[in-house]
């Protein structure tokens, strides 16, 4: 991951496998969005994007959580840099 | 402590709500605390049913425990996350009471988002226990939650608890048994965009709904983040005033550009990270895979989670065909036995007839799928209690996608292979209306163990004995049930862009931890899940089959005429004979027209009706007496009438029919209307009628 991209967000869908993410915005419908953020996911969470191109697992707060590739597309994080790129 | 009016303690025993998030282990606890048998799971929302049970306090009073489905938040997105906000509002007075008391049950190793929920109780102003519970998840997890710091900010008792070891069950109970539960200190600043607004709806709703002030203060609130409320059937609608206000208000808002919900859901859960902080101690937190993750690992991956699911399901068919062998015989002998002793005990006449031919029969029809059905819920438990239904979503999630619906549609339509009945009881977990609508819709052609008994007879119709190879029985068997799969997937995919448009769902779902499951606990889910099964077998389709055998047996004429010309001039010959210019193109006459009737029952009944119309001597444990019958039976100009098309259209249309009445009661239940269950029979018997009618037409054309 270049320093470049550091900054940038990215869909929860396109974060790379073992990355972990910061989530800064929230998109789509207001009922999804509420309940993204009902269950700890909404901003400011810390996510691992564990596997996934189509329903996409992760961790959030202990929890794992999958999402389908259209929910994922609507929560946009930040990389970040994690000791364990692979975990 | 003087406490306002409304929880002041009641003559009466207090009457207990339990709570929780889904997999917090709140069925356990519940189990152990009422003894009353009823199911336990990992899937999310498995507690559907509203539970109520009695526990006895530690001075042996009886205590009232309503055992509310998980919930995630107050503000629901399912019918039975609807069901536990109404009850705890007091909306649902018709059929719940209010509980007066509330137990909260939240899993330990997921503190902060677990009491998300438990801080909108805690609006509710009522007394409440707090459960910690899967303390042993905390601790091996490296975790310290200082319990009598989260008594002393909460204000109420806080008890550490192990639901599956027993551990804590004492002290709730004493808990429970207080007549001076304390209500919660309860303090948090609803932000300043929005206090205005639950200030007008809270007196509104105490003005025009009748609410006491404090349930109005937490329905205020909520009201705000029910964005897109789902109303439940029972429950009371919100006066025209208060929608009113609600509405001018999302106006301003939303001209405002105010987000209002997600201003309040981070209000609450800064509270909540303010508190769990003080509370939880993370110092020692381990962040090293655990067995879950080490299992998901491989059941998640993307090839070896196809091969661990197509396993398991092959599993799951071959217990059902073979281990329910045996027992299937041995109600099917028994049945035959009681009709043999009541026919021997009771003079001949009609009422005889009704109890034979009609309760025993038909109920022993019925009753006779009992151990497949038994088995498809074992499996079904045990995928549950250890957590891998969820990742069993996870996997199909793709697949639906293809046709618009997500993975949550995948157990329904699973359990639906056994019977449509507990496949549609199982929608009440999807969130989206819409998705659900179409799951319900398309589950009836998933091929059902009712249909089996057709599809056998048919086969063997089809290749009498010695004619065409084991593979290609077993090929007929596996078409059938791949062409109704098939069906449910592309009338999804077609209900998904026309009647029921919708986005794309956005499935987000929680994959609970693996756990090792309890034989018992499994059990006791499968015989409450089969007592419903049977009650219904007592009921709807006791009623239905002596109605049945009303119709064939009425009216009577003459003495001298055998079963099968009784029946040919019955009421249900005269409908045979009625309905056999539309199956005429079909390949079908009126008298395969009477099966199709009487299979309204249950489909299986086809057999039994058969035998009956064709004049066979009823003898369950050989059906070569009705294939001779079959075999010789003829069109009035001679040619024969089951020739393999024929055979073969029949199967057909029974894969695609909707033929059951008891499917229709239960969607009818489900929907709250006859409007889609009478369109389920429409376009289900429409599409096999064409599909059967081009088939015959081709057939014939090309000289079969």
């Amino acid at each position: 991951m270049s320093l470049s991209s550091q900054n940038a967000l990215l869909p929860l869908c396109q974060l790379p496998a073992g990355a972990l993410g910061l989530v800064i915005e929230l998109q789509g419908e207001g009922t999804f969005r509420q309940r993204v953020r009902e269950l700890g996911f909404g901003e400011s969470a810390e996510v691992k994007k564990i596997s996934g191109r189509s329903t996409i697992l992760c961790q959030v707060n202990g929890t794992r959580i999958a999402l389908s590739h259209e929910a994922a597309r609507r929560i946009l994080v930040r990389p970040q840099f994690s000791p364990l790129a692979q975990g | 402590m003087s406490l306002p009016a409304h929880v002041k303690p009641p003559t009466r025993a207090p009457i207990y709500a339990f709570v929780g998030n889904p997999n917090c282990g709140k069925s356990t606890l519940f189990n152990a605390l009422t003894g009353l048998k009823q199911k336990v799971g990992n899937y999310p929302g498995v507690t559907v049913e509203r539970k109520v049970g009695t526990a006895y306090s530690q001075h042996g009073q009886p205590v009232t425990v309503i055992d509310l489905p998980g919930a995630y938040s107050l503000a629901a997105r399912s019918p039975d996350e609807a069901v536990t906000r109404d009850v705890l509002l007091g909306r649902r007075t018709g059929d719940t009471q209010m509980p007066d008391r509330i137990v909260c049950i939240v899993d330990g190793s997921n503190l902060e988002r677990n009491l998300y929920l438990v801080h909108q109780i805690l609006d509710l102003g009522r007394p409440v226990i707090l459960v910690v519970n899967m303390m042993d998840l905390v601790e091996s997890a490296g975790l310290k939650i200082r319990i009598d710091r989260l008594e002393k900010e909460l204000g109420i008792p806080v008890i550490p608890a192990q639901a599956s070891s027993g551990k804590g069950h004492i002290e709730l109970k004493l808990a429970m048994s207080r007549t001076d539960l304390p209500l919660p200190k309860h303090r948090w600043d609803v932000p300043a965009a929005i206090s205005r607004s639950v200030a007008e709806l809270q007196a509104s709703l105490q003005d025009n709904d009748g609410k006491p002030p404090l349930i109005a203060r937490a329905e205020a609130l909520l009201l705000l983040t029910d964005q897109d409320p789902v109303r439940v059937a029972g429950s009371q609608p919100l006066s025209e005033r208060t929608t009113g206000i609600l509405d001018h208000w999302k106006r301003q808002w939303q001209e405002e550009g105010t987000d209002w919900s997600g201003t309040l859901v981070a209000a609450r859960y800064d509270a909540i990270g303010q508190l769990v902080q003080e509370t939880v101690d993370t110092s020692a937190h381990l962040t090293d895979q655990n067995t879950s993750d080490k299992i998901d690992a491989v059941v998640t991956h993307g090839l070896w989670g196809w091969v661990t699911l197509g396993a398991i399901m092959t599993a799951l068919f071959l217990s059902i065909f073979t281990l329910a062998e045996h027992p299937m015989n041995w109600i099917d002998a028994g049945t035959v036995a009681l009709a043999d002793g009541v026919k021997e005990l009771m003079t001949p006449g009609d009422l005889r007839d009704l109890i034979t031919d009609g309760v025993i029969a038909g109920v022993g029809g019925v009753i006779i799928f009992l151990p497949q059905i038994l088995i498809l819920f074992f499996f079904i438990g045990l995928l549950e209690s250890t957590g891998y239904m969820a990742r069993a979503a996870f996997i199909m999630d793709r697949l639906m996608g293809r046709v618009g619906l997500n993975g949550k549609s995948f157990i329904p339509l699973l359990s639906s292979y056994a019977c449509a009945i507990p496949g549609i009881m199982a929608t009440r977990t999807i969130e989206d209306p819409k998705d659900r609508l179409v799951t319900i819709l398309v589950a009836p052609f998933m091929s059902c163990s009712a249909r089996l008994p057709v599809y056998l007879l048919m086969i063997a119709a089809l290749l009498p004995p010695g004619e065409g190879s084991l593979l290609t029985r077993v090929g007929l068997m596996v078409l059938m049930y791949t062409l109704g799969t098939i069906g449910a997937f592309a009338f999804a995919w077609l209900f998904k862009r026309t009647l029921l448009r919708g986005e794309p769902p956005l499935m987000i779902m929680e994959l609970p931890p693996y756990r090792v499951p309890r034989v018992k606990d499994v059990v006791l889910q499968m015989a409450e899940r089969a007592g419903v099964f049977l009650r219904r077998a007592g009921t709807i389709i006791l009623a239905i089959s002596i109605v049945l055998w009303g119709l064939t047996t009425y009216p009577k004429s003459g003495y001298d005429i055998s079963p099968g010309e009784q029946v040919a001039q019955s009421y249900a010959g005269q409908a045979g004979k009625l309905i056999e210019p539309v199956i005429k193109p079909l390949g079908f006459n009126w008298e395969i027209g009477i099966g199709l009737i009487s299979s309204f029952a249950a489909r299986e009944v086809f057999v039994s009706a058969t035998s009956v119309v064709f004049n066979v001597e009823e003898d369950e444990e050989d059906t070569a007496p009705l294939l001779q019958a079959l075999r010789q039976a003829t069109w009035p100009d001679g040619r024969p009438l089951f020739t393999p098309l024929v055979c073969f259209t029949l199967m057909i249309f029974y894969v695609f029919a909707m033929q059951c009445v008891s499917t229709l009661a239960v969607v009818k239940r489900e929907t709250n209307s006859w409007r889609w269950p009478l369109f389920q029979v429409g376009y289900q018997t429409g599409f096999a009628w064409l599909i059967c009618l081009i088939i015959y037409q081709t057939g014939t054309a090309l000289g079969f």
